[in-house]
């Protein structure tokens, strides 16, 4: 595996997409390694009742998979210092989300990439938001 | 609805916590979430790896600093954490009707890398409560949360800005423009 290095990073470059299957099981599994049992994230009837379709993922599952895609690209040896996300439709059994990131600035002297991403799903952006990365020396 | 509404900028600001986590952070839970979530950075599971990477242990993914202080199955703060609600703003609109709750934005920023042993806790203030705001999903106002991460030696860990939008549905029919 090669990881990008910071004088061979641009504004501009792409990082490569990401798909994600949005099964039950990643739902509930991310639910529940999250420590996060709101009904809405497990039981079916529960998140109708409250007007959702079907049960749906959680804010800290999205946030993980955020934080797994952008050090996939950077490495092991990178630090993530920042993620904000802002938060659109929903994430539904069936569906599945394309995450897609572009690097937005690099600061050579101190090895920062600032990035954004997005996950879009059949609805819409479930996701988008900005990252500060650390690249390793 | 709103013309019984209470000063709400009297909620803004505060002092709220400890909250603390009912486990210290370790390598099981770390690794159940980097099961479910398919994420394969080693510097979570192999403590050779991090320390390669230049941590002193085994580290937590970052984006899972909240998780060491959710209240989980009992639905609860462990002993020792504050008993009151940093967002009772949302339940004082509740009351006041506006039953609606979306999370809009989370915010994280982190300070340094949460490692193998740490105990987390979090404080909380109310950073800002928007004017009446009309949006697509209804009437309401945004609340912004600001909790700060700290593990056991009380050196910030990360901050964490968590924003909703608490609201009352338009009615059917009703302008939502």
């Amino acid at each position: 595996m090669s990881f990008p290095a910071i004088d061979r990073v641009s504004s501009g470059d792409k990082l490569p997409e990401l798909v994600i299957e949005i099964t039950p099981k990643l739902i509930v599994g991310g639910a529940i390694a999250s420590r996060d049992y709101q009904n809405v994230h497990h039981d079916k009837d529960a998140a109708q009742a409250l007007g959702s379709p079907d049960i749906f993922m959680n804010i800290l599952t999205t946030n993980g998979l955020v934080g797994r895609y952008l050090t996939d690209w950077a490495g092991p040896r990178a630090r993530l210092g920042k993620v904000a996300i802002r938060l659109g439709a929903p994430n539904y059994p069936g569906d599945r989300m394309t995450l897609s990131g572009e690097v937005t600035a690099v600061e050579p002297a101190s090895r920062q990439v600032e990035l954004s991403f997005r996950g879009v799903n059949r609805l819409g952006d479930h996701v988008s938001g900005s990252a500060v990365l650390i690249l390793a020396d | 609805m709103s013309e019984q509404l209470p000063d709400l900028q009297s909620y803004l600001g505060g002092d709220f916590g400890p909250y603390r986590g009912w486990d210290r952070v370790n390598a099981a839970m770390i690794r159940h979430w980097c099961d479910a979530l398919g994420d394969g950075n080693p510097i979570y599971t192999d403590g050779d790896a991090a320390r390669a990477a230049g941590h002193g242990a085994l580290v937590a993914p970052p984006t899972m600093m909240q998780a060491w202080t959710m209240r989980g199955y009992c639905g609860r703060f462990p002993p020792g954490s504050d008993t009151r609600e940093a967002m009772q703003v949302l339940q004082v609109l509740e009351e006041a009707g506006y039953p609606g709750v979306v999370a809009v934005n989370c915010e994280q920023e982190y300070a340094r890398y949460i490692e193998e042993g740490d105990d987390i806790y979090f404080r909380s203030t109310i950073e800002s409560i928007s004017e009446e705001k009309r949006t697509a999903l209804g009437v309401g106002f945004f609340v912004t949360e600001l909790s700060t991460f700290y593990n056991q030696r009380d050196q910030v860990v990360g901050t964490m800005r968590f924003r909703v939008f608490k609201y009352r549905p338009h009615q059917q029919g009703e302008d939502s423009q």
